[in-house]
């Protein structure tokens, strides 16, 4: 895969630690996330992939740290608003209507019949066949592309998935991967957590490796030995990034270069 | 102390029984022994079958001896020296006993025993509050005392009922709400059919008694009145007041309690806080 241009940043997480009940599940975490293109978050159970998506549209808040959308701190824009702008599909598909039509519309009742349609078409989902149906009938893979119509429906700026495919047979799980390609190449931002890094890579433009709340590794999904990274445990402070030029000298996989602000300001580093 | 509303159904129901009482016998302490025989058939059938619960019974059966000889002398007392305001600080005392046993129904729950007591005293208050201004019941202690005991009871039933059916939504229903809080909802839409149903669940009891009262079992403030000589067909005015007072304070409370628990469910960043199971 090519390595994505440099597109507007959307999100961008700076210093975000978070603690839950004393255990830290983000360490100094600094990240930055760009519009119009799909990142892959991905990291093995319990590295905090899925908490840090959580922060993105405040369904967490960081102990310390700050999460910024566009330019702008997350904790200074109406909650509401932001939802609808990064909305969040969660891990378990859930169905909150019985009704096909009405689950597109539980977040935009005003939604008219041929923008339905047309929202289950975006899905892959043929509307002949699924309008008047219960979504509790659906199979987990139909029921998840009904869960993006559903997100898509508030017309979002971004759509944070959490672990679209993981409950999915191979066959459903590429279909949802089609319609997450197919959003993205229309130019919607996708953050995508899998704990499958090879599938999120084929998705994805770019990619960032978490293990135990810190970054590991980063950058085009084209350039990054993912296998090799995502077996990799965390050193203090030492991640590899596939944009830094240092990372191509030498120590290919994993270079010693961190964040500016990591290198100098973490006590770990700190003689 | 305030006298019965005239022309009040309490009024005319009160008179009625104190009219006949004298010629319905009330059991002497005498007779009162003799009932004791009955516990004995409990505690023989208990020892008999090796159930293990004798003790259990004779403690009981010995609790609500002591608890109701108590509790007829504490209403004699206030019967006759409380007055309209010590019937009130009577009644909202019960409501914190209440609200305190309705918490146990939420415990998980953030503030539970605020939202139990919020909706146990709006209930209360309300019912009690239409019944009086209304002129269907008369502020006497005694009347004010009964009546009110009856609402506090109905209401805390609804609101532990509904505390309970909110807490199995918080913590079962969890990935249902955060999905609708993540597509940009405000909480209390994302909350509502979990709402819906805490309030549902809690009104079912009363509404199946409401439905079937006097056919499978008389209830009881008519059975009372019936012991004490009042006409049957008298006796039920008072019953059907009782019966839509306790709808009336089984709805309030369900709902204000649920509402209050739902206000403490949610964080400023409309965020459905973590709950024990």
């Amino acid at each position: 895969m090519p390595t994505p241009p440099l597109t507007p940043e959307l999100f961008a997480l700076e210093d975000v630690t978070l603690e839950i009940g004393g255990r830290r599940i983000l360490d100094r975490l600094d990240a930055h996330l760009h519009d119009g293109v799909a990142t892959a978050i991905a990291g093995p159970s319990g590295s905090g992939k899925s908490t840090l998506l959580r922060l993105l549209n405040r369904l967490a808040d960081p102990t310390s740290g700050r999460v910024i959308f566009r330019g702008r701190d997350v904790r200074d824009l109406d909650v509401l608003d932001l939802r609808r702008r990064a909305v969040l599909v969660p891990q378990r598909a859930v169905a909150l209507t019985g009704d096909v039509a009405a689950e597109v519309r539980v977040a935009a009742p005003a939604l008219a019949d041929a923008d339905v349609s047309a929202l289950l078409s975006r899905v892959m989902l043929e509307p002949g066949d699924y309008l008047g149906r219960d979504p509790h009938s659906l199979s987990g893979g139909e029921l998840q592309r009904l869960c993006l119509a559903r997100a898509l429906a508030v017309a979002p700026e971004c759509l944070l998935l959490d672990e679209p495919t993981s409950a999915l047979d191979p066959r459903s799980a590429d279909a949802v991967d089609d319609v997450i390609r197919s959003l993205v190449g229309d130019g919607l931002a996708v953050v995508l957590v899998s704990h499958d890094v090879r599938r999120a890579a084929a998705v994805a433009q770019n990619v960032l490796i978490l293990h135990e709340g810190r970054v590991t590794a980063r950058g085009p999904s084209s350039d990054l030995d993912l296998e090799h990274e995502l077996l990799m445990p965390p050193h203090d402070g030492h991640e590899h990034d596939a944009d830094d030029p240092r990372a191509h000298d030498g120590d290919r996989h994993r270079s010693h270069g961190h964040d500016e602000q990591d290198e100098h300001d973490d006590p770990k580093e700190t003689p | 102390m305030s006298a019965a509303v005239p022309g009040s159904l309490v009024q005319g129901a009160t008179m009625l029984a104190t009219s006949t009482a004298s010629t319905t016998p009330i059991p002497s302490w005498g007779a009162v022994g003799v009932s004791l025989l009955l516990v004995l058939v409990a505690v023989a059938i208990a020892w008999r079958q090796q159930l293990g619960i004798s003790r259990e019974i004779v403690v009981a059966a010995a609790r609500a001896l002591v608890q109701l000889v108590a509790i007829g002398a504490v209403l004699a007392w206030l019967f006759a020296h409380a007055g309209i305001a010590g019937a009130l600080a009577w009644v909202f005392a019960m409501t914190f006993v209440a609200a305190n046993e309705s918490r146990r129904r939420g415990r998980g729950l953030p503030h539970a025993f605020r939202s139990a007591l919020l909706g146990i005293i709006v209930g209360t208050v309300a019912t009690l509050g239409v019944l009086v201004v209304g002129g269907v019941i008369s502020t006497e202690p005694q009347v004010l005392i009964p009546i009110g005991g009856m609402v506090v009871s109905g209401a805390m039933q609804a609101s532990s009922l509904a505390l309970t059916s909110l807490h199995r939504s918080a913590v079962e229903n969890r990935p249902a709400v955060e999905a609708a809080l993540s597509l940009g909802l405000p909480a209390r839409q994302a909350f509502a059919s979990e709402l819906r149903t805490a309030v549902r669940t809690a009104l079912v009891p009363t509404v199946d008694q409401t439905r079937v009262v006097g056919l499978i079992s008389l209830p009881g403030t008519m059975t009372g009145l019936i012991i004490a000589g009042v006409d049957p067909l008298q006796a039920i005015r008072y019953q059907i007041i009782v019966m839509y007072m306790l709808l009336a304070a089984w709805a309030v409370s369900a709902l204000v309690t649920a509402r209050a628990a739902e206000g403490a469910l949610f964080d400023d960043a409309q965020r459905l806080v973590p709950v024990a199971a």
